[in-house]
């Protein structure tokens, strides 16, 4: 049997800053005391954690092993971790929970961004033969990818400023565009900020998930795609793998009244947009998204973290898109829900 | 005021390149461009795979360009290091004639204005080239490929192998509880951090109690003895690699300090010898004197004056579950 009766009870994320004085281990050992003491909950009652983190950001070779101090591993416990954003820590949790002999699930995402230069840093995860060796940069494939937006009529400049504004809450659009180009056709507002921060999240079953929240955020639909790497391979004007993931995980079985993208960049939200096909009934990134506060490996997870407060606050359904790799080459879709699926045998 | 430490790791990587991107990089020292047969569509750059379905190709390679048309592209006002100029420049997908995918590059334009989608670019090699994707210097605006300076050939064997340096600069916080382990050294003191929950004592630095996963402050310093007895111990014979200064085989012990629960790690030993080193071995510790001017203590200073330890010549302790502590 498969138990789809999962919820998010609760999540907390540390201050998210340009540059804290944090180590990674110290921030997850107070975001993880901040996600459970709310729900009465100790270190002793989580039964698992997954937490997702990066060497190549940390510059410490098992660094995630250093993070275990913060969970309280004694007496030992049930762990696993993702060279992933803490979106797919979750994805995995989900899955350990369905085995249905535990109850309780921590997950968390955790980076200093400001420990190195990231324009520096993310060529070097890149494809080794072609992309590598010309510092072939985030930024770079990001503007690449937008000027073919705008080329297909996605995305135009003016769009992409609005998302802009309406994310950050701050600025006008026409002030925005008298601004110079970082990387044409991107200006510095299209462009997420560099940010330090951890998030953790805490799952929960059944009764258990019942008796610790009064509108536990079920999680109805869960999946996560996959596109090739380089993205001379890829159509950059269309994202299949959002479009599956999100069919998989039942986008169309009801209405979003909320959705969270981790769109870094003001065009991958238009993107998502039309690949979701989410209107302007839809609430897209109240948060602010990515765009206000992007915590390298937590960024997906706090989008996720938003939809659940929308179901938390009583809400009916949320989606929530977390992505990894360049020119949203991996996509998660999580759908939550203030009612649990059908058990399904 | 956290203080924060800058290191540089960097990691010399050699690959293999296999039958088709080896033949790809053969091809550009021969200033030629290939790509691989896919049905009707030539994909470049070549893969041995379909980077759809995983599916295996015939490896049928196939010269493309070496002109062709600018799919998109962005301008890079200020390069990074990393980047194939130093000035400058576009990046830019470019659709080589013949070719289905478009291959990811450097442009060399002049300025923003001079780049345009379908804008027709043509290679400028380097005059000698090794088998990399940046033998291509970068593309240049108009039909015709050029050298840059003298051309010294094509490579005398087919190309197997790719060197890549990868080089990242790291600044991380040092916890303020490390730096007071350096600092009390210079007493020729060892201290540890009690956690009030748990009272175990901590004698890294880390500045947390992993058990009760709670930070350990200043107030919870306590003073450890000097002496104690090897658990266990390892024989390292050394390798050669970037950054290995020791090139006779070295020991590293594990010391239980005298009337405590706390074991100081991997740590050196001084005046006793690599095959002498045993489990029960009565030890103090070793500090560096202050007159002994620029000295650095053990494992390049991270204990600051703490220089490792020595027998103190007392019978060796004949307890077969000491081994058991390391931790």
């Amino acid at each position: 049997m498969t138990s789809r009766d999962i919820a998010v009870v609760g999540w907390a994320h540390t201050p998210l800053v340009r540059h804290t004085e944090q180590s990674e281990t110290r921030m997850l050992m107070d975001v993880i005391t901040a996600a459970i003491t709310p729900l009465g909950l100790t270190r002793a009652d989580i039964d698992f954690t997954c937490l997702g983190s990066c060497d190549y950001i940390t510059g410490q070779a098992f660094s995630f092993v250093s993070n275990l101090d913060a969970i309280g591993a004694w007496p030992p416990k049930r762990d696993s971790h993702v060279e992933m954003d803490g979106a797919w820590a979750l994805y995995e949790a989900w899955l350990r929970l369905q085995e249905g002999d535990i109850e309780i699930a921590v997950v968390t995402g955790s980076g200093r961004s400001s420990t190195g230069d990231p324009s520096l840093i993310y060529p070097m995860e890149m494809d080794p033969y072609f992309l590598a060796p010309l510092g072939a940069d985030p930024v770079t494939f990001a503007a690449l990818q937008a000027r073919a937006l705008i080329d297909a009529g996605i995305a135009s400049e003016r769009a992409m400023a609005e998302v802009a504004v309406r994310s950050r809450g701050k600025g006008d659009v026409d002030t925005l565009l008298a601004g110079d180009y970082v990387r044409e056709p991107l200006r510095r507002h299209d462009l997420p900020p560099i940010t330090d921060g951890a998030a953790a999240m805490v799952l929960a079953v059944g009764d258990r998930a019942r008796h610790l929240v009064e509108h536990p955020a079920y999680i109805t639909g869960f999946d996560h795609r996959t596109e090739c790497h380089n993205p001379s391979f890829r159509s950059l004007t269309d994202s299949p793998s959002t479009r599956i993931a999100a069919a998989a995980a039942g986008r169309g079985d009801g209405p979003i009244e909320v959705a969270e993208l981790q769109a870094a960049f003001t065009h991958e939200e238009l993107l998502l947009r039309s690949v979701l096909e989410l209107g302007d009934d839809v609430v897209v990134n109240a948060s602010g998204g990515a765009l206000a506060a992007n915590p390298i490996m937590a960024s997906g997870l706090c989008r996720i973290g938003h939809a659940a407060d929308h179901i938390l606050g009583g809400g009916h359904r949320a989606l929530a898109h977390s992505t990894s790799g360049p020119c949203l080459q991996q996509n998660l879709i999580c759908i939550l829900e203030g009612t649990p699926a059908e058990m399904t045998a | 005021m956290t203080r924060f430490v800058d290191s540089t790791i960097t990691f010399p990587y050699r690959r293999s390149l296999g039958p088709v991107v080896g033949a790809f990089m053969t091809a550009l020292t021969e200033r030629r461009i290939l790509g691989v047969r896919h049905g009707d569509a030539v994909l470049v750059p070549p893969m041995e795979w379909d980077p759809a379905t995983g599916a295996e190709l015939a490896a049928d390679l196939v010269e493309v360009g070496p002109a062709g048309a600018v799919d998109s592209w962005t301008w890079v006002p200020t390069p990074s290091e990393q980047h194939p100029l130093d000035h400058a420049f576009a990046f830019a997908f470019i659709r080589l004639d013949g070719a289905t995918t478009p291959l990811l590059h450097a442009v060399d334009a002049g300025s923003s204005a001079a780049m345009s989608v379908g804008m027709r670019v043509a290679p400028r090699w380097k005059g000698t080239r090794v088998g990399r994707i940046d033998d291509l210097a970068c593309f240049v605006p108009g039909e015709d490929a050029e050298t840059d300076g003298e051309d010294t050939g094509p490579a005398a064997e087919p190309v197997e192998r790719m060197d890549y340096l990868a080089s990242i600069t790291y600044r991380n916080p040092v916890p303020a509880s490390n730096d007071r382990i350096v600092e009390v050294s210079h007493e020729h003191r060892l201290i540890g951090l009690r956690c009030p929950t748990c009272a175990r004592v901590y004698a890294s630095g880390n500045g947390y109690c992993p058990i009760d996963a709670i930070p350990l402050g200043p107030e919870c310093e306590t003073d450890l003895p000097n002496t104690g007895t090897i658990t266990n111990f390892v024989v390292v014979t050394p390798t050669p690699y970037p950054g290995q200064t020791e090139t006779e085989p070295f020991a590293r012990v594990f010391v239980l300090l005298d009337d405590t629960d706390v074991v100081i790690t991997y740590s050196p030993v001084v005046d006793l010898a690599a095959r002498d080193v045993r489990v029960g071995v009565r030890v103090r510790a070793v500090w560096i004197d202050d007159e002994d001017d620029g000295a650095t203590g053990g494992l390049f200073g991270a204990w600051g004056s703490f220089a490792g330890w020595r027998p103190t010549g007392e019978p060796d302790v004949d307890n077969p579950d000491l081994v058991n502590r390391i931790f």
